[in-house]
């Protein structure tokens, strides 16, 4: 987070200046694309580009503070990132192998992984194993930081909604690293 | 008893387990604003939160990789305006363009004659350019002029030419008999002056005066013509 430095650097940026918007986008860029990456998959780096696109194009009429400019970021990749869902069920593509599949790590290989040695992308590839709007609130309050009134405008849906399917993810996640945990010496009984 | 024993055991295991899974909500919001959840908390709880943490750790090197790519798309995607100014501004250009164009067709339309009069008179003071017609002059009054000489109508005036445009004064070419012609308008003259001139001939007691309507557009054809003097354009005679 900038905050303090946030209005020079957004006004900079706005205006133009190369080194005010990479400052922005390295603090930016990697929540979004944990973001992304947990509800779009593969089509992360690419939703994010698009994103990106975006704010350069819009960043001159934005007007808020750095809480709101996560907020306004975070809205457009969600709508980029539907955008390319309903883009894809339009088109499907017949799998032409099964990398995509494999790129998904199965539920009980990721909590094994995630005890052993808990690194960001194995977190994300946990949380990732939640139904996608669960697994998208909590990113958004634990990685991007945003409380329940944020996500709630984001997702669209109330806060209560939003503390509910959050509470309710972390129960699943929790469920399995219990389950996880009691079954792991032989982890030929993992049931998640 | 035994059905009652597998109950109670039944009953156990779902309460035991529904024990290790209920939510705690204060647990969840700690989590979820990434605060400690305590040694009290089980142990699902604390692993929990170092998975919630590693979600939010620092950014890796993969991540920043872009860093350049999404700089340079930024630069080429910023609207005209914000971007840095590298030269002078076009602005200028064009209005200097715009401005020798409108020049040109001015002074063009004033080559042409067809500006009107004070513009014109303008025109002929400064590029050199066609008097103003005369027809469209506000009328002087006539009394210094006196009639010439030519007051016969002999000294007629170029055939329909119209072309002399200072030939008012001093050219009383006007026919000594009265007619009642749209004077000029049939000599096949066709600028805008002749019908204007004609407009003003259409007088029958303007006779032998040096009107201000004489301009020389042919009306000063010969006498006796039978009262189609001016018809022609004056090169008739004979």
């Amino acid at each position: 987070m900038l905050v303090g430095d946030f209005p020079e650097v957004l006004r900079r940026a706005a205006a133009g200046d190369a080194s005010a918007f990479a400052r922005l986008w390295r603090d930016t860029h990697p929540p979004l694309l944990r973001y992304l990456w947990v509800s779009a998959g593969d089509a992360a780096e690419d939703v994010a580009a698009d994103v990106w696109l975006e704010v350069a194009r819009r960043i001159g009429s934005f007007r808020g503070g750095e809480h709101e400019f996560r907020g306004w970021l975070f809205t457009m990749a969600r709508r980029k990132m539907i955008d390319r869902h309903r883009y894809e069920a339009r088109r499907p593509v017949s799998p032409t192998s099964d990398g995509e599949l494999l790129d998904r790590p199965a539920a009980d290989d990721t909590v094994t992984a995630a005890l052993e040695y808990i690194s960001t992308e194995t977190a994300l590839a946990l949380i990732a194993t939640l139904p996608r709007d669960q697994a998208e609130i909590i990113v958004l309050r634990v990685v991007v930081g945003l409380d329940a009134g944020a996500v709630a405008q984001i997702v669209g849906k109330s806060p209560g909604a939003v503390r509910v399917a959050a509470h309710r993810g972390l129960r699943t996640l929790r469920d399995r690293m219990a389950d996880a945990t009691v079954t792991s010496p032989g982890r030929g009984g993992v049931t998640l | 008893m035994r059905v009652f024993a597998d109950s109670l055991a039944e009953m156990w295991s779902f309460a035991s387990r529904r024990s290790r899974l209920s939510p705690d909500e204060a647990t969840a919001e700690l989590l979820l604003a990434k605060r400690r959840v305590g040694q009290h908390a089980l142990a699902s709880e604390r692993t929990l939160e170092l998975v919630l943490a590693a979600a939010a750790g620092p950014a890796t090197e993969r991540e920043l990789a872009g860093e350049a790519a999404a700089v340079t798309a930024f630069l080429a995607a910023l609207p005209e305006p914000e971007r840095p100014r590298r030269g002078p501004r076009r602005v200028p250009a064009l209005a200097v363009a715009f401005t020798l164009v409108a020049l040109l067709a001015l002074c063009g339309t004033a080559e042409a004659g067809a500006l009107p009069a004070p513009l014109q008179q303008l025109a002929h003071q400064a590029i050199n350019a066609p008097a103003p017609s005369p027809a469209i002059r506000v009328p002087q009054p006539s009394a210094d002029v006196t009639p010439g000489p030519g007051a016969t109508g002999s000294q007629s005036a170029p055939a329909g030419s119209g072309a002399s445009q200072d030939s008012r004064a001093g050219n009383p070419s006007a026919s000594p008999k009265p007619t009642h012609t749209n004077n000029g308008q049939s000599n096949g003259n066709s600028q805008p002056t002749a019908s204007t001139t004609a407009t003003a001939t259409d007088s029958t007691t303007a006779t032998a005066q040096p009107t201000k309507t004489d301009n020389g557009k042919g009306n000063g054809g010969t006498p006796g013509q039978g009262g189609k003097n001016g018809n022609g354009n004056g090169n008739s005679q004979g």
